[in-house]
């Protein structure tokens, strides 16, 4: 009975603070997608300036395309269209971003951006396979993936090297850091693949299906790498502030096993400071694979993005741009989240 | 901390399933009517049995296609997919020489003002349906009808009110679909000229075409993709992503599209009902890996049997014998020129190369063998001209050529203005170019040669590649000097001549080409039925254009592919775009037995 009205405090508490996060979000896309627009408007350039060493689209061609899809309109209403909604030519009202309308690609000729990035491709059997083979399923799985072992190297890797600091396995733990940093993703991609792929055959240099496992693994790895690397060092140093406080001098007086000492009390605490750079990591890791997607073939939403800033294809940028804020402002909300579980002084009221 | 530990382990369980998902390929189902070929589900799993092993060409074609619809697409890697699937009404032979396709002859009325194509008896397509001249009606329309937008539409322009339907508004309230395709002369019927029935009606062979001029070439074109005959009810069923569906592109040329794997891989099997010389007797696997350095360990790694070679492979391919002679080259489709801007001015400023001798001397400067050594390692080759080595039209003699003395020479000789290094460098000439790595080190190399042979400095004016782009498509922006050419769309001389230096296209106009002199030999010979005059018409025009020198005719592109020593059989044309041979695969042959 008494703690009833406890849970509902926290509950409305969360929920609120849910909602408020939320609502944010509302000004952030139309930020974005305002400077995105004007970047990309006033970049020289549109969807229909191909090769020039190829034949050109010809100019009622171009007329006609730019009248289908409503780019002869001033630029303030194909704006509102975009993030709103605008009346076709019929007289019929479009609803745009509000509905989940991302627009038409017009390199894609009409194929919506949100087909382009959420629809999975057919399977062998001609049924349509599930959401996570979609473009944006396989950028969110390849993120998760390299998050995860970002995290479950870096982790120990960064905690192991303040306990033993200054030894081998201290400067081992640097040298990666220092790797990972500095190393660019393709040529760590292509010195994995010459070991794993060339000299040890443990995989294909070119994966034929990713239905397997394996294949994920040295994507994965590259992509994360850089994380884990980050990682590493900031649990060393949270680590080794953690090692020289008092608490600690205590638990240990207090008889507690080592083991006791280091898991409950040093690296409990030396999370916190690596929960926060955990969401904005897993954000950059769902949308930055275009290397990845280059050196391995891999069907993510990276290389959709850059080729479509070349191409000028005007919603294709603007979707997938909008599509990485809300990424980057969900993985934030979550860290938050995960703050209150972690650190009982953090409240989400204050 | 618990729970935080929890969420962690549901984390790595969930991103690892995730991973797993679909696990085992679902199995693949025949389609109806579906070849008795060899197919990738025949192909030997990691079971250790002695299985023969399938022959299949597995290709890396680089860049995944953004959309691979005949009456849509327009890059190479688009249309070498759809050179699979589907046959025109013409094709190529070895020679460039258009022959039969799905249709077995063809013939003009006498101003070439009419075409009338016969279909071969009893043409299938892959899945065993009839095709017929509806079908190709269907192609044509399809490609004029605003509503496709297809970016290779005007080049059915010299269809009969083709250019106008074009250019109808499809949104307006008077727009009737019907009326403008009763209009278009493009018309299927029985050989006797009744109606067809429907894409049933195994008698109707005829198609006809009416232009609004006379366009005695216009068989070469009607091979091309825009008319392939893509289903009417498989694009209208399959919705926008129709053309990425192996259920939908079912077509009538030598491969079957077996399985999709977008951004990934394509299998295609042999067509039984192919039409053509012969059916293909190996499977063919598109792979996309866009980085040259993985594509060439793949290579190494016998994971490719067919890979275009990179620059910077050059130097691990000569010091490797097997490499070396697994390298081959052969002449391409493209030609590149250093293009000069013809307009009045340039910056507020009178325009140089407005005067004949200031752009003969770039011409003359123009180290085009150094180019090809120096900055292409030997991909692609020296010219002084402008149609390529292969083509119709090639004309080996030039007026032009590289000779550094006869540069200086014409650039004493240019006006008063213009006729000094000096003069022309006070102006601060720039060269413009779309801003890569590549294109930066070819620019620097150019403004070393012309520093070199002419004493004309260059400044350099990189932009982004795009904005190149729309640069050059603007008369009022077009840059003064940059790096640019033409890579046939099919081979004839119109394609090279009236297409791209008529003074009234666009490709003319932008820089300001203009000799009513050549218009009027380019004109004629393109209504010119004797294959023999037009050639002579298209020659003369070709050296008036010389003459001219509206650019620094520089060197031609080159096909550079690795190749595996087993396969074998293929015959090379400038046309092939993707692996060597792919203008006649069914003469290719892999010996699936030598692969390791």
């Amino acid at each position: 009975m008494g703690s009833q009205p406890k849970f509902s405090r926290i509950e409305a508490v969360v929920t609120t603070y849910l909602i408020r996060r939320l609502l944010w979000l509302i000004p952030v896309i139309l930020v974005v997608g305002a400077v995105t627009f004007i970047l990309m408007h006033n970049t020289p350039g549109g969807p229909w300036d191909t090769d020039p060493e190829r034949r050109q689209v010809d100019a009622s061609t171009v007329q006609s395309l730019e009248s289908f899809y409503g780019l002869d309109k001033p630029l303030w209403r194909q704006f509102f269209a975009y993030m709103i909604g605008d009346f076709n030519n019929k007289g019929e009202f479009v609803c745009g971003l509000p509905c989940g309308n991302f627009g038409p690609s017009y390199r894609q000729r009409g194929v919506p951006v949100q087909a382009i990035l959420f629809s999975p491709p057919e399977g062998e059997d001609g049924e349509m396979r599930p959401w996570y083979y979609s473009r944006f399923g396989y950028s969110l799985r390849l993120g998760l993936i390299a998050l995860v072992i970002a995290i479950s190297i870096g982790i120990p890797l960064g905690a192991i090297a303040a306990l033993k600091q200054n030894t081998i396995v201290d400067y081992v733990s640097l040298l990666v850091a220092t790797a990972g940093v500095s190393l660019p993703g393709f040529v760590i991609a292509i010195f994995l693949i010459i070991i794993f792929a060339s000299w040890l055959d443990w995989v294909d240099v070119v994966p034929r299906s990713w239905d397997e496992i394996r294949v994920w693994i040295l994507p994965a790895v590259v992509l994360g790498f850089g994380t884990l690397a980050f990682t590493a060092r900031l649990m060393r140093t949270s680590m080794l502030e953690v090692l020289r406080q008092d608490y600690i001098r205590t638990a240990r007086a207090k008889g507690l096993a080592e083991w006791a000492v280091v898991i409950v009390h040093m690296v409990k605490n030396a999370l916190i400071p690596v929960i926060t750079i955990l969401g904005p990591s897993l954000a950059s890791l769902v949308t930055g694979s275009f290397i990845i997607e280059t050196m391995f073939a891999f069907p993510g939403m990276g290389r959709a993005y850059v080729q479509a800033i070349g191409q000028r294809d005007y919603s294709m940028i603007m979707g997938t741009t909008i599509i990485f804020a809300v990424l980057v402002a969900i993985a934030n909300l979550s860290v938050d989240f995960i703050y209150v579980l972690v650190d009982p002084r953090i409240r989400l009221d204050e | 901390m618990r729970k935080l530990f929890a969420l962690l382990s549901l984390l790595v369980i969930a991103s690892m399933l995730l991973a797993a998902c679909g696990g085992t390929p679902a199995e693949t189902t025949d389609e109806p009517g579906a070849v008795d070929a060899p197919t990738e589900a025949a192909a030997p799993a990691d079971s250790g049995t002695e299985e023969a092993k399938p022959a299949v060409l597995r290709v890396n074609v680089g860049t995944y296609p953004d959309i691979i619809d005949p009456q849509k697409s327009s890059f190479v890697i688009e249309i070498a997919t759809l050179k699979l699937i589907y046959q025109g009404l013409t094709s190529l032979n070895e020679n460039l020489e258009t022959v039969p396709g799905a249709a077995e002859s063809w013939e003009y009325n006498e101003d070439a003002t009419q075409l009338v194509f016969t279909l071969q008896p009893d043409l299938k397509y892959s899945d065993g349906s009839t095709l017929n001249a509806k079908r190709f009606e269907f192609a044509f329309l399809r490609n004029i009808d605003p509503t496709t937008g297809g970016e290779y539409a005007s080049i059915t322009d010299e269809i009969l009110n083709a250019p106008e339907w074009r250019a109808a508004d499809a949104s307006a309230d008077d727009y009737n679909r019907d009326e403008w395709t009763a209009k278009v002369g493009v018309k299927a019927s029985h050989a006797d000229g009744s109606d067809c029935a429907d894409y049933e009606d195994a008698a109707c062979d005829t198609l006809t075409l009416t232009f609004s001029k006379p366009a005695p070439y216009f068989h070469t074109i009607a091979g091309i993709w825009v008319s392939y005959p893509a289903k009417q009810e498989n694009i209208e069923e399959g919705g926008d992503l129709w053309w990425n569906s192996s259920k939908y592109q079912i077509g009538n040329g030598p491969f079957v599209m077996k399985t999709v794997e977008p951004f990934v891989r394509q299998y295609f099997t042999p067509n039984a009902n192919f039409a053509g010389p012969a059916v293909p007797s190996y499977d063919i696997e598109y792979l996309y890996i866009t980085d040259s350095a993985v594509s060439f360990e793949a290579y190494r790694n016998d994971e490719f049997d067919v890979i275009a070679s990179a620059a910077e492979d050059l130097d691990a391919i000569s010091g490797d014998a097997d490499l070396t002679a697994q390298h081959i080259t052969w002449p391409g489709s493209c030609t590149i020129k250093i293009q000069f801007s013809l307009q009045p001015t340039w910056n507020g400023m009178p325009n140089p190369f407005t005067d004949k001798k200031v752009r003969e001397a770039f011409a003359f400067a123009f180290d085009a063998e150094g180019w090809v050594t120096d900055v292409d390692g030997d991909l692609s080759s020296p010219t002084w001209t402008w149609i390529p080595p292969g083509y119709p039209g090639y004309d080996p003699e030039s007026p032009l050529n590289f000779n550094p003395e006869a540069a200086k020479a014409a650039l004493a000789e240019a006006s008063e203005e213009f006729n000094s290094a000096e003069k022309i460098n006070a102006m601060g000439l720039k060269i413009t170019f779309g801003d890569t790595p590549r294109n930066r080190q070819r620019t620097e190399w150019l403004v070393a040669n012309y520093q070199k042979h002419l004493g004309i400095e260059l400044g350099l004016d990189p932009v982004d590649t795009t904005t190149f782009t729309a640069l050059q498509k603007d008369p009022n922006t077009y840059p003064l000097l940059s790096r640019g050419g033409w890579c046939a769309d099919y081979p004839d001389q119109q394609n090279w001549l009236s297409v791209y230096w008529r003074s009234d296209t666009t490709f003319a106009s932008r820089p300001g080409y203009v000799n009513a002199e050549f218009d009027a030999l380019v004109n004629e010979a393109d209504a010119t039925l004797d294959p023999v005059k037009r050639a002579e018409l298209y020659q003369q025009a070709q050296q008036i254009l010389l003459n001219d020198v509206p650019a620094a005719f520089g060197y031609n592109s080159l096909n550079h592919y690795m190749v595996k020593p087993w396969v074998t059989g293929y015959q090379l044309t400038p046309q092939d775009a993707v692996f060597p041979g792919d203008t006649l695969p069914w003469t290719i042959t892999v010996d699936a037995s030598m692969m390791p």
